[in-house]
């Protein structure tokens, strides 16, 4: 008899959804995570008395989030402290102005007009369309696998409103955002968005289109820090007999006659199971982990051929007073162009300026029991930057950087932000490697283009071992919070599938 | 021969509609396109 029925490998989101349900199925389930907490890109840990959020610092569609939690007959509501984000976020302009988008929609159609009444119509037209497309693939997409063709062909069986909006898929999120707005104040509120997805407006497919629409679903932080969320899973499966064991790293997946048998730790240490379930990277998975004997030569090319996605260097900062901000979430913008040029010519090339823009999540705002009494905390997500910099690294260059870039957020974000910190910690793409074991610190381990998505992406279930499947980023939907609760429900249902 | 002269016409006519394409969308399409020989090896995966 095997040690556990299935063995998950990391206590990402992913993972431990995958792994609740499972034990839910009334199954002996083990994860192993190589740190000490849970959450992966989702976490928090303690500094000095202060929770810092490692990646993620807000959610959407926590009702999808939900849909895990309802099949073990609880809820997200239950589980997890959420507070409303209102508003959904703040824009602060290159040219100093600032537009806030409030969670209510008509109060956001009052916004528009005010800013730009020649795209009030424009608006309308995006919500319609972004509301029906959301409609439709909130029902199928995600929660139905997506690896081969029959699956694609199931998918639009069920949910045919789908092909309605073929044209978002052949289209970038530049061309759906400019096909509804003109005014270049509204197109720059809009452009970093597509970072959330992880690549710049040009190259990002069009169904992301719907991330600035979509935050008017909800946008939600979870009290304690966004480790509660993972931690709900956690509960939830520890509460049928899921075990989770720390600071336990897998060197490789066991495979006899082709079937997973369980993993070895780096400490030599083998548990045996019947199925296996990776929350990791599915090209370190492939490429490091299973014995490539059983994987074709053409899936080798396949593996090879995919490119983690971008990395984003973090800088928390923890202040002894409130910052100069007005709410949770301000994105600091650029007009799409620059946007786009930045990829191209500075994240391309390595070049990692101090002059940055990004997302200023201002946690204590919605939580103030995360800092001491009185103090404060804004996990500063900056611009995607390059895992190699040109002419450097980023263990040279991060305490120079560090120094510049606060230089800059004081200078045209922050007033005063230099006075009011007690601690800054720059985390670069190859810290985040080096403690998620993320490689190349790729923040949804997979580029998300087209030809990366859908039956392109790796297989939840794999086509190369039998019984070892996959849950996380690497797998469809992708990355984000959301997406990977969506990957744990796949996996589960293709293990009741198929593995009795 | 005649297959050819409309793979000529065909390319001809894409390569046309490329040009005519706005900078961000031939940037897109060039993205998608450098991936082609990809995608059946990523079916695989």
């Amino acid at each position: 008899m095997k040690d556990y029925d299935v063995i998950v490998i990391g206590a990402g989101v992913g993972g431990l959804c995958a792994g609740a349900l499972l034990a839910h199925q009334g199954r002996r389930v083990l994860v192993v995570e190589q740190s000490n907490r849970v959450g992966g890109c989702c976490s928090t840990y303690d500094h000095d008395g202060y929770k810092i959020d490692i990646g993620a610092s807000i959610i959407e569609f926590a009702e999808v989030i939900n849909w895990a939690f309802q099949r073990m007959g609880t809820s997200i509501y239950e589980e997890v402290d959420l507070v409303p984000v209102d508003p959904t976020f703040t824009a602060k302009l290159h040219d100093g102005s600032e537009i806030s988008f409030p969670l209510d929609l008509k109060e956001t159609e009052h916004v528009i007009a005010e800013v730009a009444p020649e795209d009030l119509d424009g608006w309308k037209r995006y919500a319609e369309t972004i509301e029906g497309f959301l409609t439709a693939a909130l029902d199928g997409f995600f929660t139905t696998p997506a690896s081969t063709f029959g699956d694609i062909i199931n998918l639009f069986r069920n949910t045919p409103d789908l092909l309605k909006y073929g044209s978002l898929f052949a289209s970038s999120y530049e061309d759906v955002i400019r096909r509804y707005f003109t005014n270049e104040k509204i197109i720059e509120a809009f452009s970093f968005h597509s970072f959330y997805a992880g690549l710049p407006p040009a190259l990002l497919p069009g169904h992301f289109g719907m991330l600035p629409y979509s935050e008017h679903h909800g946008v939600h932080y979870s009290k304690g820090g966004m480790i509660s969320i993972p931690k709900g899973f956690q509960k939830c499966g520890e509460r049928v007999g899921m075990e989770v064991r720390f600071e336990c790293t897998v060197d490789k997946v066991l495979v006899e006659n082709g079937r997973a048998s369980g993993v070895q730790l780096a400490d030599g240490t083998r548990i045996t199971s019947d199925i296996v379930v990776s929350n990791i990277n599915a090209r370190k998975l492939y490429m490091d982990m299973v014995d490539p004997q059983y994987i074709s030569p053409i899936a080798q090319r396949g593996i090879r051929s995919y490119r983690y996605s971008m990395a984003t260097p973090m800088l928390y900062l923890c202040l002894n007073s409130e910052p100069a901000l007005k709410d949770h979430h301000t994105l600091m913008t650029r007009p799409m162009d620059q946007i786009n040029d930045y990829w191209f010519n500075k994240y391309e090339k390595g070049i990692f300026p101090a002059e940055q823009f990004g997302i200023l999540s201002w946690t204590t705002k919605s939580d103030p029991g995360l800092a001491p009494k009185g103090h404060h905390i804004i996990a500063v997500t900056l611009a995607p930057g390059a895992y190699r910099l040109a002419g450097t690294t980023w263990d040279a260059a991060k305490e120079n950087l560090k120094a510049e870039i606060i230089k800059y957020l004081e200078a045209k974000y922050l007033p005063g932000l230099r006075d009011q910190i007690v601690h800054a910690i720059f985390s670069t793409p190859v810290d985040f490697e080096r403690e998620l074991l993320s490689p190349e610190g790729a923040i949804y381990a997979l580029r998300q283009d087209l030809f990366n998505s859908l039956m392109f992406r790796p297989a939840a279930r794999s086509r190369h071992v039998k019984g070892l499947y996959l849950a996380g980023a690497s797998t469809h939907p992708g990355g984000g919070v959301p997406t990977v609760s969506s990957s744990g429900i796949i996996a589960a249902d293709l293990i009741s599938k198929y593995e009795q | 021969m005649k297959t050819l002269r409309v793979l000529t016409y065909i390319t001809a006519g894409l390569l046309l509609v490329y040009a005519l394409l706005s900078e961000s969308r031939k940037r897109y399409v060039k993205n998608l396109v450098s991936q082609v020989p990809d995608l059946i090896p990523r079916y695989f995966v």
